[in-house]
C-alpha cells in the first residue's frame, strides 16, 4: 500500500536535510579558500592540503589514531565475537551488564575512571593506554552487532554439524563463524569507527606523548578556525566515506537499523 | 556511531521461537566454555569494573598535596578517608546547580533534536522502499563524520561576517536592537548540540516508524480519523519507544559534554562536565572529581533506566 | 555465590590496587652516559610550550650536535603538571613557569643541574637568578618571560572614545560595557584573579580567603561586559577584528600584530602594562628527573643559554629574555615593547605569581567554577 507522503513532511524533512548538510559542505568548500580566515571566500587554492601533508605533528596524530584504531578494532572484534557469543548462548548474569554498561554510561565516567586505573597501576600514558580503552568500550558494540546476528540464525545447521561429529570448535569454526561473518564484520568496522573517532575518553588517556587525530583537531579548533582544519575535516569526510564504502560491499546489511 | 544502543534498550525478540536446543551447555566441555565467556568478562572486570570501583573509592579519599590522590594509608597508618568530597558538593550550591542546568540544556537539546528527526525519520520510513536506503544513508554520513567537525562547521558559520549572523542582526537592527554575536552564548551551545545528536535521534525513530503496520493507519483513517487523529492516536504511541530510545542516545552524552561549551559556550556557558574535567586535570582534586562523576552518571542512569521502562512496547496502540 | 565471589575479588584488587599508588620515592636516575669526552647526542624530548622555540634554533642545536629533538607541546602549566603527575614520562626537558617549577621541585621530579656543564649561565641577567623558589638555580634556569598585559586594537578604541590606561578597563562594569562583547580574558584562574587583584589594589599573592572573594565579585561583576574567557584563539580573533580589547600575553599580542600587519589590517595591536600592574610569567628550562638522555640535556641548555641561540625566540614572538648576552640580538622592534621592556618605574609594579597551598587552590577553584558557570 503506497503512503501518500504530503507536502509538509516533505518541507519540514528537506529542511533537516539542509541543516545537517550545509555547515558540513561550508567546511569542505572553504578547505580550497585562499584566505586564512573563514570568512569570505577569496579565491581557490590547494595550498592548505599541502601544508596539512608537511604538518609533522598532524600526520603524526592520523598515524596514531590508525595504529590505536587497527588494533582496539583486531582485540574489540575477538572479545566481543565471543561476548556475543557467550550472551547468547550461555546464561551469564554478570557479563551482559559489564558488556552493555560502557555503553551506556557517559564517556567522562570512563574517560576520568580509566586515567585514574592507569596512574594507579603506574601504566605510562600513551598508545597502550588509549589503546586499552577504547578496547574496553568498543566490545559492547560488536558483542551487540554479534549477538543480533546469532540470534537470527538457523541453529539447525550447528546441531547437523554436530550430529555428524563435529567437536564445538570445529562447528563454530566451519559452520557459526561464516554464518555470522558479515556481523563480526560490521562490528569490526564498528569498532573502528568509534576508535578513530573517539575524543572524550582519548582526551583523557591519552597523557601527553599521545596525540591522535581528534585531539589534534581539538586543539587547532581551540587557537584559530583556519582552512588548515577544513582540510583534515574533508580528509576525513572521505575516509569514513571510503569506510562506508567498503563496509556497504563486504556486509550489505551492515547499515540496516531495522531487525 | 551509538545506533546500537537502542539494541539493547529494547527487549530481544521475545516473539522469536527458542530453536536453541539443549545444547546449551551440556555438550560444551566447562573449560571451552569458561574461555569464551571468561575472557571479555575478564578483561572489562580489569579495564571497566574495577577503574569505576577505584573511583568510587577515590570519591572517599582525600587529594594529594599537589594534586591527584594522597596515598591511601596516611603517615600515620590509618586510611586517610573523608567524606569531604561529598560535603564539597553540597556545600555549594553552585554544582547542584551546573546539574540542574546541564539537565535543563540536555533536555532542551533532546526536544529540539526530537521535533528536527520525527518528521525526517517518518518521511523515510514512509517512502518507497528503494528510495529508504539512500536517504538513510544521507542521514548516515554526517554522522560517520568526527564529532569536532561538526562542531567547527559551526564556528565559521556563526562568526560575525557570515550570512546568518548578518541577518539576524539585520532583523534585529530593523527594531533597533542591538546586534548580538552569536559565537560564545548558550544560542550557540544548544544549536550545536543538537546538530552534532541529531542523527542519534534519528536512527532508533526510523527503526520504530518502518516497523508500523501500515494496516492500523488505514483502519485509523476508514474508521473517520483526521491526519491530527491518526498521528496522535496511532502512530506517535507506536513511537513512543523509539522516541525514548532517540532521546536516551541524545540525553546521556549531551548531559556529560565538555567539548562543546569549551569551544561555543560564553563567559556563563559552562556544563557540569567541564567542572569534572576541571577537576581532574587543572585544579587536580581527584576525589571531588571522582564525586562529581557519580552523580553525573547516576543521574544519567536514573534517567536511563526510566526511559527503558517506557519503551517497553505497548500492547495497544489506541488511548 | 559466584556473583558474591567475583565481588568480593573486586573489592579485593580494588584495595590491593588504590594501596599502591604513585610511588613516593623516584626511581633511580639513569646511569650517567659512559664519560666519553665525545659530544653528547642522540634524541632529545623537549616538552615546551605551542610555538615556544624557533625551528632555526632546533636545525641548529640538531645539526650542532648530530641529534633529533622531538617536541610535544602544552599550552597550560596545569595541563604539564596534570600529564606529568598521571604518569607522562620521557621528557628530556620541561620548560614549566616558576610556580610550576616550585611544584616539580617540592615533588622531587627534577634532576639537579650540573653548572660545570653550564658555562654559558653567565649570560644571565641577575635580577632572575637565584630566585625564592629555587636558590641557587640547582633545578632550572630562566629561558623567556612574558608579562599579562592588556592588548587592544587601536583603531576601533580610538573611534568608541575609548582609553586603555589600566584594569579598569575590563572591570569596571560603566567603562568595559562600552565595548560589549568586544572583550576576551584569559581562561585562567592565575591571571584573572591576578588582575582583579591589581585592580582592586591588592597583593596577587595573597593566601587569604576574603580577597579571594572579593576578587570573584569584581570579577562576576565585570564578566556580563565580556564575550569570552580565551586563551588560544584570541590572537586570531583580535587580528581579524572580532574582538577589540584582551586581557593576555604580550607574546600574543606581539604576534597578533604581526598577522594584523600581514592580513593588511587598518589597525595595529597595541599592548600596554596597566598603571595597576601585571604579572610576570618566567619560563625556566629545567631536566626532568626520568630524563632518558641527560647529557643531551644538558648540551641544550647551555646552547640555548648562548645570547644568539636565545635571541631568537624573542624575535620569532616577542618575548622578553632573561639573557643579557641576547640583548644585543634582538630586534628593535621587539626591544622597543614596553610590555615586555619596561622601564625601571613600570618594571617595579611587575609580579611572579607563587605556588597557592592546596587548599585554597581548591577554593579558588570552587571561585572559578561558580563565576564560569552563570
Amino acid at each position: 500500500m503506497k503512503r501518500a507522503i504530503p507536502l509538509w513532511l516533505w518541507v519540514a524533512a528537506l529542511a533537516a536535510y539542509l541543516f545537517l548538510y550545509v555547515p558540513l559542505a561550508v567546511v569542505v568548500v572553504f578547505s580550497f579558500n585562499d584566505s586564512k580566515l573563514n570568512a569570505q571566500w577569496v579565491g581557490f587554492t590547494t595550498a592548505w592540503y599541502v601544508k596539512l601533508f608537511n604538518n609533522e605533528q598532524m600526520l603524526t596524530a592520523a598515524r596514531n589514531s590508525l595504529v590505536i584504531a587497527v588494533s582496539s578494532a583486531l582485540a574489540a572484534t575477538v572479545l566481543g565475537t565471543m561476548a556475543g557469543f557467550a550472551l547468547h548462548k550461555y546464561k551469564a548474569r554478570v557479563l551482559p551488564v559489564l558488556v552493555f554498561a560502557p555503553i551506556a554510561m557517559p564517556e567522562i565516567l570512563m574517560g576520568v575512571a580509566l586515567l585514574m586505573f592507569f596512574v594507579l597501576i603506574n601504566l605510562t600514558l600513551g598508545l597502550v593506554s588509549v589503546t586499552l580503552a577504547h578496547v574496553a568500550f568498543c566490545i559492547g558494540y560488536v558483542a551487540i552487532v554479534v549477538r543480533s546476528r546469532l540470534a537470527g540464525m538457523d541453529e539447525s545447521l550447528v546441531e547437523a554439524a554436530r550430529d555428524c561429529g563435529a567437536r564445538p570448535w570445529q562447528a563454530f569454526r566451519h559452520v557459526t563463524l561464516p554464518l555470522i561473518m558479515p556481523g563480526v564484520i560490521a562490528g569490526a568496522l564498528m569498532a573502528f569507527t568509534l576508535s578513530i573517532d573517539d575524543f572524550v575518553i582519548t582526551f583523557f588517556t591519552a597523557g601527553a606523548t599521545a596525540s591522535t587525530l581528534p585531539l589534534q583537531i581539538y586543539s587547532m579548533v581551540k587557537i584559530a578556525v583556519t582552512p588548515e582544519v577544513n582540510a583534515v575535516s574533508t580528509l576525513l569526510l572521505l575516509l569514513t566515506l571510503a569506510l562506508i564504502a567498503v563496509a556497504s560491499r563486504i556486509a550489505p546489511g551492515v547499515l540496516n537499523v531495522s531487525k | 556511531m551509538r545506533e546500537d544502543r537502542s539494541a539493547w534498550l529494547t527487549p530481544p525478540n521475545a516473539a522469536a521461537p527458542d530453536t536453541r536446543m539443549s545444547t546449551q551447555a551440556t555438550f560444551r566441555p566447562r573449560a571451552g566454555r569458561w574461555l569464551v565467556a571468561g575472557l571479555p568478562l575478564a578483561y572489562l572486570w580489569l579495564f571497566f569494573a574495577i577503574p569505576c570501583l577505584l573511583m568510587l573509592l577515590a570519591s572517599f579519599r582525600v587529594p594529594g598535596e599537589f594534586g591527584g590522590l594522597a596515598p591511601l594509608v596516611g603517615s600515620d597508618g590509618t586510611p586517610a578517608l573523608s567524606l569531604r568530597s561529598y560535603a564539597d558538593l553540597f556545600g555549594s550550591t553552585i554544582y547542584l546547580w551546573l546539574f540542574a542546568k546541564s539537565l535543563a540544556i540536555a533536555l532542551v537539546t533532546t526536544v529540539l533534536c526530537l521535533l528536527i528527526a520525527y518528521p525526517l525519520a517518518l518521511l523515510i520510513a514512509r517512502s518507497p522502499k528503494r528510495w529508504r536506503d539512500l536517504l538513510l544513508l544521507a542521514v548516515i554520513l554526517p554522522f560517520w563524520s568526527n564529532f569536532l567537525i561538526r562542531v567547527y562547521a559551526w564556528m565559521i558559520l556563526l562568526g560575525p561576517e557570515w550570512a546568518i549572523a548578518k541577518t539576524i542582526n539585520a532583523v534585529l537592527g530593523v527594531f533597533g536592537i542591538e546586534p548580538v554575536t552569536l559565537m560564545f552564548s548558550s544560542f550557540a551551545v544548544i544549536l550545536v548540540l543538537v546538530y552534532v545528536h541529531l542523527p542519534f535521534m534519528v536512527l532508533p525513530l526510523y527503526a520504530n516508524l518502518e516497523k508500523h503496520d501500515p494496516a492500523l493507519i488505514d483502519a485509523a483513517q476508514d474508521l473517520g480519523a483526521s491526519p491530527w487523529q491518526r498521528f496522535r492516536y496511532v502512530t506517535w504511541p507506536l513511537s513512543l519507544p523509539g522516541v525514548f530510545a532517540g532521546a536516551a542516545l541524545v540525553f546521556i552524552p549531551a548531559f556529560g559534554i565538555f567539548a562543546v561549551p569549551d569551544l561555543v559556550g560564553g563567559t556563563d556557558g559552562i556544563m557540569i562536565g567541564n567542572v569534572i574535567k576541571q577537576q581532574f586535570l587543572e585544579t587536580r582534586n581527584w576525589p571531588f572529581g571522582s564525586v562529581l562523576s557519580i552523580m553525573l552518571t547516576l543521574i544519567a542512569l536514573a534517567l536511563t533506566g526510566l526511559a527503558a521502562l517506557a519503551a517497553r512496547p505497548r500492547r495497544t496502540a489506541a488511548v | 555465590m559466584k556473583t558474591l565471589k567475583l565481588a568480593l575479588l573486586a573489592l579485593t584488587t580494588v584495595a590491593a590496587l588504590a594501596g599502591c599508588g604513585k610511588k613516593e620515592t623516584p626511581p633511580p636516575p639513569p646511569p650517567a652516559a659512559a664519560a666519553a669526552p665525545a659530544k653528547p647526542t642522540g634524541t632529545l624530548n623537549l616538552y615546551n610550550w605551542n610555538n615556544y622555540i624557533a625551528p632555526e634554533t632546533v636545525e641548529r642545536f640538531e645539526k650542532e650536535f648530530n641529534a633529533k629533538v622531538v617536541q610535544t607541546f602544552y599550552s597550560d602549566n596545569d595541563e604539564l603538571l596534570a600529564k606529568l603527575a598521571a604518569g607522562a614520562t620521557g621528557y628530556d626537558i620541561l620548560v614549566p613557569t616558576s610556580n610550576a617549577v616550585e611544584v616539580l621541585i617540592r615533588k622531587g621530579d627534577l634532576l639537579a643541574l650540573d653548572h660545570a656543564k653550564l658555562p654559558n649561565m653567565k649570560n644571565l641577567k641577575p635580577e632572575f637568578m637565584d630566585t625564592s623558589f629555587d636558590p641557587g638555580n640547582k633545578f632550572s634556569v630562566p629561558y623567556a618571560y612574558s608579562t599579562t598585559v592588556l592588548g587592544y586594537n587601536d583603531t576601533q578604541l580610538k573611534k568608541a572614545g575609548f582609553e586603555v590606561k589600566g584594569l579598569e578597563a575590563i572591570f569596571d562594569p560603566a567603562v568595559a560595557c562600552k565595548l560589549k562583547n568586544r572583550i576576551t580574558v584569559l581562561d585562567s584562574p592565575d591571571e584573572v584573579f591576578s588582575a582583579a587583584f591589581f585592580y582592586l589594589g591588592i597583593d596577587p599573592n595573597t593566601q587569604s580567603v576574603d580577597d579571594y572573594k572579593k576578587a570573584a565579585e569584581a570579577i562576576k561583576r565585570a564578566k556580563r561586559c565580556w564575550a569570552a574567557f580565551n586563551s588560544s584563539s584570541y590572537i586570531k580573533e583580535l587580528s581579524s577584528g572580532n574582538i577589540w580589547l584582551a586581557l593576555g600575553y604580550s607574546n600574543d599580542f606581539f604576534q597578533a600584530n604581526l598577522e594584523a600587519a600581514a592580513a593588511k589590517q587598518d589597525f595595529t595591536v597595541v599592548a600596554a602594562i596597566p598603571s595597576q600592574g601585571a604579572v610576570m610569567s618566567v619560563d625556566n628550562m629545567v631536566i626532568h628527573k626520568g630524563a632518558p638522555n641527560p647529557e643531551l640535556a644538558h648540551a641544550f641548555v647551555n646552547f640555548m643559554l648562548d645570547g644568539k641561540n636565545a635571541a631568537e625566540l624573542s624575535n620569532l614572538i616577542g618575548s622578553g629574555s632573561a639573557n643579557a648576552a641576547a640583548m644585543e640580538f634582538i630586534k628593535p622592534e621587539v626591544k622597543a615593547q614596553a610590555a615586555v621592556f619596561p622601564d625601571a618605574e613600570t618594571a617595579k609594579k611587575l609580579r611572579q605569581l607563587k605556588l597557592l597551598p592546596s587548599e585554597l587552590r581548591q577554593e579558588r577553584g570552587r571561585l572559578w567554577t561558580e563565576i564560569k558557570a552563570k
